[in-house]
């Protein structure tokens, strides 16, 4: 049977405790919240598709050692025509950037070239018509690019070019109500315009981090081919062949021309690695805000048993008086559970406003999504239940305190 | 209303055996007054204590208003000590985090009495201790005669078979000690049946009948020797 009344009378004696232990918990579910709201987020970017057949691809960051920019064309070329002629070779691509590289280049698209503001950001992978059957990107609408579109460029000197291939979400961005197959639109405020003539499905930008997040599936193919000293490889094996090929690939460059380094941490990298690189920090954050949740879980439990061991110690006596009264032991386990649940109430009101708030004050300071409800709602029954979990044994430790405890000399 | 049959205490460790209460009898009829006296350390207050189901007992039968008791679980003496007695303990004991109307609450809250009767009791049993304007006061508000009186009425709420005090009068002055007990001689003759602890003779002379315990066993006063010699230690001190 529940006394509301006088255990909320006693508690309003004991305001010092009780209202440290309500801020507590109104802390820990305020952090807890947004940390594991954080942490979704992050795991959730983890397992985003690059819109690649990733089990096949190996990257190779290649930069060329004494060789001319202007002279680097005819190198690639050969590369080129060595790896895809490497046995366990599917096909292969010489790129700028590709999805999870780090580094790329992002440009506006805009429907008019005088227009401010850009309809989005994208990103622009300049890659020849090897580009889909390497990546595995699927192409919903139009056509590949043709060999005879290729254009080899000096990198500083690239300028839009007359054909593109965009990603169905660029496409929803530019057209919500229609599709841009065959529309043109502006790269950068160049007023050079590019007809789209195809869409693939899904291509992610190179980018992981969260600033990217609004165009993070706004990619622009461009049927080019940059020279310069600095360049990557995709190469997409054959089913099976991948581990082969990460041996063979590279000792066939070196091969084929050995004014070449490849970095040690980024030079010839799966695409498993690419992407375990690519999310370190997400996984690190994630990682860190997951201790932090169960050391603050962890505090506040032993906060609230502390206090509860505490108030036991201390009411030993008055616990004797209430058995010599009358009450069960389950009156007495009752007394401190609905104590401590009075209490975790008053917490998680608390704590579920604060929550509410950081994450608006980091939704306008950060950019960040806001919080789901659920998180609120699931983090105020954890709390309780911790809450009552902790109290549980210094409340089954009351219930046990014999009568006759009542009779003892202070 | 009490009647212990060779009841016995007894206190266990790993070497050796201590008998608090030995073949205890004792009969308390309805309606009585009883005294209970002897010196420190001769079973009085573990008397109480097993009396006021507060503990059990090792060995022997114990009868309340008709219940043998010792093989009743946990809840039905919690049961028994709500619904048919009553304690004043010689601290009090009433709970400081509540004022006065929440302590004497507190034993019909485990009834599971209304709040409407809860409150008719509470006021009548503070008025029948002449602290009904007190209702609102916390114990450490009150001087030790009212806090006494408060566990009387505390005590008298629930309308017990049975008041067992356990030096009642213990931690009052003397003029505080008196209208307490001339409180606990009114509700006597009001009709309740009281068992006192006590180890003041002058106290115990107030009661309708005494019984003296000595070394855990009722003693008959006129035959015990060692009653002569602690009545004439006493009777000297007095004379």
């Amino acid at each position: 049977m529940l006394h509301i009344k006088p255990i909320v009378v006693a508690l309003k004696r004991h305001k010092a405790g009780t209202v440290l232990i309500a801020l507590q918990i109104a802390l820990t579910l305020a952090i807890v919240c947004n940390a594991l709201f954080i942490i979704q987020q992050r795991i959730g970017r983890l397992s985003r598709p690059t819109g690649m057949v990733e089990s096949n691809l190996l990257a190779i960051q290649n930069r060329w050692v004494g060789v001319d920019d202007n002279a680097t064309g005819p190198l690639i070329k050969s590369d080129l025509q060595a790896l895809r002629q490497l046995a366990g070779v599917e096909d292969a691509i010489s790129t700028n950037s590709f999805p999870l590289r780090g580094g790329g280049w992002s440009m506006g698209v805009r429907h008019d070239p005088d227009a401010k503001k850009p309809v989005s950001s994208a990103a622009i992978y300049a890659v020849d018509d090897h580009a889909l059957s390497t990546m595995g990107a699927k192409l919903i609408a139009g056509r590949n690019f043709r060999s005879d579109e290729i254009v080899w460029v000096e990198q500083k000197a690239y300028a839009a070019s007359p054909q593109i291939i965009i990603t169905k979400a660029l496409s929803d961005k530019l057209y919500p109500n229609g599709s841009a197959l065959g529309k043109t639109v502006y790269i950068t405020d160049t007023a050079r315009p590019s007809t789209v003539i195809g869409i693939v499905e899904h291509l992610q930008v190179p980018w992981s981090g969260t600033w990217s997040d609004s165009f993070s599936d706004c990619v622009v193919l461009v049927p080019t081919q940059l020279t310069g000293n600095f360049g990557s490889y995709l190469i997409r094996s054959k089913p099976g062949q991948l581990a082969a090929i990460t041996a063979t690939a590279p000792r066939l460059l070196i091969k084929n021309n050995r004014l070449r380094t490849f970095s040690r941490d980024r030079g010839v990298r799966t695409f498993e690695t690419v992407r375990a690189q690519a999310y370190k920090s997400d996984r690190g954050i994630a990682l860190l805000m997951g201790v932090v949740c169960a050391m603050l879980l962890a505090i506040t439990a032993a906060g609230i048993v502390g206090l509860t061991s505490f108030w036991v110690g201390q009411r030993r006596r008055q616990i004797g008086v209430r058995r010599a009264l009358g009450a069960t032991r389950h009156d007495i386990l009752g007394y401190f559970l609905t104590e401590n649940l009075l209490i975790g109430i008053a917490g998680v009101v608390i704590g579920a406003l604060l929550a509410i708030g950081i994450n608006l004050w980091m939704v306008t300071q950060f950019e960040m999504a806001r919080l789901s409800m659920t998180y609120v709602a699931a983090g105020v029954v954890a709390l309780l239940l911790l809450g009552q979990g902790a109290v549980l044994a210094p409340a089954l430790r009351a219930s046990r305190v014999s009568p006759v405890e009542a009779t003892r000399s202070v | 209303m009490l009647k212990m049959t060779h009841l016995s205490k007894v206190y266990r460790t790993e070497v050796v055996e201590t008998y608090a209460l030995r073949d205890f009898n004792i009969d308390v009829k309805e309606g009585e007054f009883v005294a209970v006296t002897g010196p420190s350390g001769s079973g009085k207050t573990t008397f109480l204590t097993i009396a006021g189901l507060l503990e059990t007992f090792s060995g022997g039968e114990y009868h309340l208003d008709g219940i043998e008791v010792s093989n009743l679980n946990d809840n039905a003496r919690s049961k028994i000590r709500n619904e048919k007695i009553g304690f004043i303990f010689q601290a009090f004991n009433l709970i400081p985090d509540l004022n006065v109307f929440d302590n004497i609450e507190v034993p019909l809250r485990y009834r599971g009495m209304k709040a409407a009767e809860r409150k008719q009791r509470i006021m009548d049993s503070l008025e029948r201790v002449g602290l009904a304007s007190r209702a609102k006061h916390y114990p450490a508000e009150l001087s030790g005669g009212q806090q006494q009186r408060v566990a009387i009425a505390r005590a008298l709420a629930g309308s017990p078979r049975l008041l067992l005090a356990d030096e009642p009068t213990g931690n009052l002055d003397t003029q505080m000690a008196r209208s307490v007990l001339e409180l606990l001689e009114d509700i006597h003759r009001e009709g309740a049946t009281i068992v006192m602890v006590t180890h003041d003779p002058e106290l115990a002379a107030r009661a309708q009948r005494n019984v003296h315990i000595i070394d855990g066993q009722v003693v008959d006063l006129s035959e015990d020797p060692r009653f002569h010699t602690v009545h004439a230690e006493h009777t000297g001190t007095t004379a």
